[in-house]
């Protein structure tokens, strides 16, 4: 086992250097090339990595792509100028069916969860308790991406990863200056530094799906069976609403 | 040892049980073209697809290259995120490993999340056998767990089955009422009560990992489901088995694999849940596990590096080689016998579970038509090492048999003697209908048709002016 620092020693198992002598003796040859089909040039060290492009991505317009992504992977995404609309939280309180809310720990998900409250349904932060009794989980987001539909959420800033996962319903609220047009934009950005992510980072389109039975697309396998992102866009831009087509 | 063939099968009787069978047949052939039809759609809103896809299998040899420096940079960010690491160069020291921690924490229920690797190490007996209440949370995976089989797809395992048999089979194993219905939303359902508590209840949580990062020591889980995200939020303990191979080096690479694995597999432009693990539940968190073991598995990898078949280390795990292959279509998963099926499969079981003695003949379950790698997203020139493996298997092949290629080829590398041999060929007309029932000959002739020879050569034909 190698020298560690106090303590993570005890976390090593088995024998490093052993387990990677034959790795190493394998590499110290000549690589096989495939005569047949040659494989592209090894990229020199440095040598960027080709980046993906999204043709469904409008880059001046990246509210309506987001939105047109979140329907396509099955969430509904509602794009309003200041707060969460009365009347989808109006109707989300009347899918509850008597049963709690949780939100997360951000004052995005507290302010919607106090909105929630004043229409009558039980409001708490987040404990897996509670929200695997939940009717509606309320979230924000660290990021969202417009070319794929996905909201990121951020463990650290939620204070946990349950609010957004084990109620029937997620409700998650996007500031549209988090809004970025692909995902290398948050995936190529996160700093190597060891504390920069997270315990959980989780990139989430659409709601829970499975396709184990014949294929055929069925929502809420363990998650979530609805997803609600609503954008908003601080900029008088008028209220819409895409859903799955 | 590794995993296990279906013992007392022959390649040959499984895929003549599984072509008998109609339903098996209907079932595969919906469920690839699904998946195939979807993929096309998936890439085609990537700009220049195959160019990335020759991009990924460029990243994926770089990372090959360099693997062992990687898994160190890995290991000692999972480390410093307060992760355990287990090196285990075979499936025995994974098993035992994994084993103790799960005994340590005295736990008794592990709730698992879908992952292949620990379907190669046979972990799930293991587990058993010490006590331990083992639960397969994919649905998928549940389904084939309550029937008792292995994986007939590596990311839809079930997918040989139909509504109605899910139906019967929850009745039957798990006290499903007799009146469920068996729309796919009603048995989705089910099975979302029933797992519901087994993830409440779970103590330890096992996955595999999609990506490992070596940059910050970071597992990414890919689900539909959810199912990996419960795991790693729930029980107190994570425990994610990961092959060498599915390192990145950095996020850069990881966006690459990431635009590539979901329209590959489903054609979904994302997963559903991407879900990026680093350590353990942070300070100020109500949920996440207090204890990440990440166990890096060798088991016949590193013997592959930098030869012949080493860029086979490069398969993401997708599944588009078996949407698209002529045989997979036909047989389905079990009929390849082991837990990888499909050309990766046919691929991977002679050089992964090369002890068992039937597993060479796997290679053969193959028309090296190619459709393989054109679907593959990281390029793997899949059918070029089926035919070297089939070349290697003809190396140890019995001495009638050399003999007789030899003799063949000896005869026809010469035109003196090759016209000799199909002048005597006109003459033995009569003899061809005997070929098949020959002790010799009998193995090789079976489900193939010995042409008869023409009475007359068309050599002497032309010769006589037509």
């Amino acid at each position: 086992m190698r020298e560690q620092g106090a303590g993570l020693g005890d976390r090593e198992h088995g024998d490093r250097a052993g387990f990677l002598a034959p790795a190493r003796a394998r590499l110290a040859g000549d690589i096989f090339t495939n005569p047949v089909h040659v494989p592209p040039p090894m990229p020199a060290p440095g040598e960027p990595v080709p980046l993906p492009g999204y043709r469904n991505l409008d880059p001046d317009d990246l509210v309506a792509t987001f939105a047109a992504a979140v329907a396509h992977a099955e969430g509904t995404c509602h794009v309003v100028d200041r707060e969460v609309p009365d009347d989808l939280l109006d109707r989300l309180v009347a899918e509850l069916n008597g049963r709690p809310v949780v939100t997360s720990a951000e004052d995005v998900a507290r302010a919607v969860g106090a909105r929630l409250a004043e229409r009558g349904a039980t409001v708490a932060e987040a404990t897996t308790e509670r929200a695997a009794a939940a009717g509606l989980g309320v979230t924000g987001a660290a990021a969202a991406i417009a070319a794929t539909g996905t909201v990121v959420l951020d463990s650290r800033a939620a204070g946990g990863r349950t609010a957004s996962l084990l109620p029937a319903v997620h409700l998650c609220v996007v500031a549209v200056n988090t809004l970025v047009p692909t995902p290398a934009d948050v995936l190529r950005r996160i700093s190597s530094r060891s504390d920069a992510l997270p315990p959980s980072l989780v990139f989430v389109t659409g709601p829970s799906r499975t396709g184990d039975i014949e294929q055929l697309l069925t929502l809420g396998a363990h998650g979530p069976t609805a997803l609600h992102v609503v954008v908003v866009t601080d900029a008088g831009r008028a209220s819409s609403t895409v859903a799955p087509a | 040892m590794t995993g296990h063939l279906l013992p007392g099968t022959t390649l040959r009787q499984r895929t003549a049980d599984a072509v008998a069978n109609d339903r098996l047949r209907t079932n595969v052939a919906r469920a690839v073209d699904r998946f195939a039809t979807h993929r096309v759609e998936g890439l085609g809103e990537l700009d220049d697809a195959d160019g990335l896809r020759r991009a990924a299998r460029a990243a994926k040899q770089q990372v090959l290259a360099d693997l062992p420096a990687l898994l160190e940079r890995f290991a000692d960010n999972v480390l410093a995120r307060g992760g355990y690491v287990c090196w285990a160069p075979n499936a025995e020291d994974a098993r035992r490993y994994i084993v103790d921690v799960v005994a340590r924490d005295g736990a008794t229920r592990v709730a698992k999340s879908k992952s292949m690797a620990t379907e190669e190490i046979d972990l799930n007996p293991a587990l058993e056998a010490a006590g331990a209440e083992v639960t397969e949370t994919d649905l998928g995976e549940w389904i084939i767990q309550l029937a008792g089989e292995t994986p007939s797809h590596i990311i839809a395992p079930a997918l040989h089955r139909d509504r109605h048999q899910i139906k019967d089979l929850f009745v039957d194993t798990v006290a499903a009422p007799l009146d469920l219905g068996t729309e796919p939303t009603e048995l989705v359902s089910f099975a979302r009560r029933r797992l519901r508590e087994v993830f409440l209840a779970a103590e330890v949580g096992i996955t595999g990992a999609n990506i490992a990062v070596a940059e910050t020591g970071s597992i990414v889980l890919v689900t539909n489901e959810g199912n990996g995200r419960l795991v790693t939020a729930l029980p107190r303990v994570h425990i994610a088995v990961l092959g060498m191979e599915r390192l990145a080096a950095d996020w850069a690479q990881a966006d690459l694999l990431l635009a590539l694995l979901a329209r590959s597999a489903t054609g979904q432009r994302l997963s559903s849940y991407t879900n990026v693990v680093t350590g353990t539940r942070g300070e100020g968190e109500v949920d996440g596990p207090d204890e990440l073991h990440v166990v890096i598995l060798d088991n016949g990898r590193s013997e592959l590096l930098a030869g012949e078949y080493h860029e086979m280390l490069g398969c993401i795990r997708c599944g588009a080689c078996l949407n698209v292959c002529p045989v997979y279509r036909q047989t389905g998963g079990h009929a390849y016998g082991w837990v990888y099926p499909g050309p990766m499969g046919a691929v991977l079981t002679p050089l992964l579970a090369a002890d068992q003695p039937e597993a060479a003949e796997v290679a053969g379950a193959s028309t090296l038509c190619g459709a393989c790698m054109d679907a593959c997203p990281v390029q793997i020139p899949l059918q070029d090492l089926l035919l070297s493996l089939r070349r290697r298997k003809a190396e140890h092949a019995g001495r009638t048999e050399r003999a007789a290629w030899k003799a063949w080829s000896t005869a026809w590398s010469d035109p003196r003697r090759y016209r000799a041999t199909t002048k005597a060929a006109t003459w033995t007309r009569w003899a061809t209908s005997l070929a098949g029932r020959l002790p010799v000959g009998r193995n090789w002739a079976h489900g193939r048709t010995l042409p008869r020879p023409a009475g007359e050569r068309f050599r002497d034909r032309w010769k006589a002016g037509l």
